[in-house]
């Protein structure tokens, strides 16, 4: 890639990194204020706590799968040609439908939560006008929109180089009896979400549009089921992505920074395909309460949530230590946020697993320890590999170095992650529920605590976010130089 | 008691998990080559995914007989009492109130506008079972209560900003009306 395309490239991905940084602490304020009202240590409105709660929600999906998306181009684009337009029109659509979200919340009271399950939001639309309910809705298709057209990108771009989807999945090494290494990881993991994320998207699209058209018009509606089925489809697998997306990082830094290889081996790319195929079985882990689904769908939705902890389990943790193992490896930033993340991840699909198990979902389903499972691989997973992979963006294209307040931030960020994950799962053990605006008193010990961890995970996030936005000072200079250098 | 065990199967599982992890850590400034700790690293993972593979079929085993959904299509018994529910923002209507320990409740639960989630609690506040309550749908939750005293019926399916507030309490009165058990 010549300096110039990379150096647009480049501003991209510090643009979406940048935008994911700042929202993500906002999104975190948002978090401790919801326990803060939780514990009884501050007084806000129900209707002001479930708007927060709404844009909590989905604030954090959307700047996981931004964060996460940045990832993935960047280091695809060491493999493949990749047209920056491409992604920076993602980012004007997640960005304008991010407008539309804020102001149907903030504008026009919509607090439904980020899943809408239908009719909630033709009701509340009866309730506080159609105008809140249609700009969220809208601006979910925006979004959706922006990240199919890149992954229409992506597959083509993939196609071309590797001669088919199939053939980045390494379907040639594990059928064909092909030898050697399949692609690389990163365009091995993008097939991935290419596949499962346009699938959950176009199925999102589908609730969103009929969602829509129900509330313009009453007498177009949908089944309530089905609705629910496609919401969860897109849910599901669009916050599974952004991981998936993520994990990239953990990839390519820890093979760098080891000097070690991490390749496509056959175990490698089996892993991949199962959890292509897993990942959009399992969502019907969500619908476990649902008696009238049929019985085999639902176990199916247990067994295969089992088994799609195996490839997490089996390759990819097992890999990270693995490479690591007496790697004399040098510990940054960079490197200790891929290695926490990783434990982060599989910490969290430890509780994940057991609640996706029907007798226990059956008394556990919507407590907060759904809410624990899911802060534990999304905020000591998915976003420790985006914190991590910032530090590494401006390491490597600019001149960012390690100080003694990282050191202290990632232990600050991890010891009060656990806690906050703890008061979770601690609160879904004694059944106390999620998104509820106040809690009874048996209840509200484990909110405080939650809370307590919050501030200071947010601190932490900030002195992350701050040193992330000085530090990109330094990588418009070297990209400058480096130009002015290729010119020259 | 599944709260029980899937917290403590969780700190027990996770531990195991830190430990490898800070074994690893421990062991990650010394270097050696990387292939011969490949080629060991492969021989364990096949213990390792094998024993995951036994744990899991273990689980599912165990608990795949036990699912609370037996009563779903079936004809009512004779001997339970259907009681029809419907959830509506934000309250629980009934078509009976009397519970009597030891006797078997077939609950019909649907809802008359949005989704909302029948959870019913016990005299100390556990979450006992659950159901969805869907509209144009029919969850048929089984139960049969163990003890006398006031349970509360929680929404556990956000419905919209009232939803903290739906709540109901009933009362299960024990075998033969004799107070004193409350």
């Amino acid at each position: 890639m010549n300096s110039e395309a990379r150096s647009f490239n480049n501003k991209g991905v510090a643009l979406a990194l940048m935008v994911t940084s700042v929202v993500l602490v906002l999104m975190m304020i948002f978090g401790v204020m919801m326990l803060l009202n939780q514990g009884n240590m501050i007084k806000i409105s129900p209707q002001f706590f479930y708007k927060i709660m709404t844009i909590h929600g989905t604030g954090m999906i959307g700047i996981a799968a931004l964060g996460g998306s940045a990832i993935m181009w960047y280091f695809l684009s060491k493999h493949i040609y990749l047209n920056s337009k491409v992604f920076f029109s993602n980012l004007i659509l997640s960005l304008f439908g991010v407008i539309l979200i804020l102001t149907a919340i903030f504008g026009f009271n919509f607090s439904d939560g980020w899943t809408f399950l239908f009719p909630l939001p033709a009701y509340s639309s009866g309730l506080y006008g159609k105008t809140g309910a249609l700009l969220f809705l809208s601006g979910m298709l925006f979004l959706a929109i922006g990240y199919l057209i890149m992954y229409f990108y992506l597959a083509v771009r993939l196609t071309m180089e590797y001669g088919g989807l199939h053939k980045t999945l390494g379907w040639d090494y594990i059928f064909g009896g092909k030898k050697g290494y399949g692609p690389p990881p990163a365009a091995v993991a993008t097939t991935m979400v290419i596949i499962t994320n346009s699938i959950a998207i176009l199925a999102g699209a589908y609730v969103l549009v009929a969602s829509i058209l129900n509330i313009i018009n009453p007498a177009i509606t949908i089944d309530p089921m089905l609705a629910k089925h496609l919401t969860y489809a897109f849910g599901h697998i669009f916050a599974n992505c952004t991981i998936y997306m993520a994990v990239i990082a953990v990839y390519e830094i820890l093979s760098k920074s080891t000097e070690r290889p991490w390749k496509s081996n056959k175990a490698f790319l089996v892993a991949w395909n199962c959890s292509t195929i897993f990942t959009l079985m399992i969502y019907t882990h969500h619908l476990l309460m649902d008696f009238a689904v049929p019985k085999w769908m639902l176990i199916v939705g247990q067994v295969f949530s089992y088994a799609n902890g195996l490839p997490v389990m089996v390759v990819t943790a097992y890999g990270a230590l693995m490479i690591v193992y007496r790697s004399a490896i040098k510990w940054d930033f960079a490197t200790s946020m891929m290695f926490l993340a990783m434990f982060g991840w599989v910490a969290g699909a430890v509780p994940a697993i057991i609640d996706s198990t029907i007798v226990v979902n059956h008394v556990m389903h919507n407590t907060k320890w759904v809410p624990g499972h899911f802060h534990t691989y999304m905020g000591m997973g998915v976003i420790a590999m985006i914190f991590g992979f910032m530090y590494y963006f401006n390491k490597t294209e600019g001149a960012q170095k390690q100080n003694s307040y990282d050191k202290l931030a990632v232990f600050t960020y991890f010891i009060f992650f656990t806690g906050l994950a703890g008061s979770f799962l601690y609160a879904g053990k004694i059944s106390a529920p999620r998104r509820w605006a106040e809690h009874l008193p048996q209840w509200t010990a484990s909110d405080q605590v939650g809370a307590i961890c919050g501030i200071f995970i947010a601190g932490a996030a900030l002195v992350f976010t701050t040193r992330f936005i000085i530090g990109l000072t330094k990588v418009s200079n070297n990209t400058i130089a480096e130009e002015l250098k290729s010119a020259s | 008691m599944y709260q029980s065990i899937a917290w403590y199967a969780t700190l027990f599982l996770v531990f195991l998990l830190a430990l490898a992890f800070a074994i690893v850590y421990g062991e990650s400034r010394r270097l050696r080559e990387y292939g011969p700790i490949q080629e060991k690293g492969y021989k364990i993972r096949k213990f390792y995914f094998l024993g995951l593979l036994a744990v899991m079929g273990f689980a599912s085993a165990m608990s795949l007989s036990k699912l609370p959904y037996h009563n779903q299509h079936a004809v009512a018994k004779e001997h339970a009492k259907v009681v029809e529910v419907a959830g509506l923002q934000y309250a629980w209507e009934f078509s009976d109130e009397n519970f009597t320990v030891g006797e078997e409740i077939q609950f019909r639960v649907t809802s008359k506008d949005v989704t909302h989630g029948f959870g019913i609690y016990n005299t100390k506040l556990e979450l006992i079972a659950q159901t969805q309550a869907m509209p144009e749908y029919t969850n048929t939750l089984t139960i049969t209560f163990e003890k006398p005293g006031t349970y509360k019926i929680l929404c556990l399916e956000y419905c919209s900003v009232g939803h903290h507030v739906m709540m109901k309490d009933i009362v299960v009165k024990p075998k033969g009306g004799n107070d004193h058990e409350l």
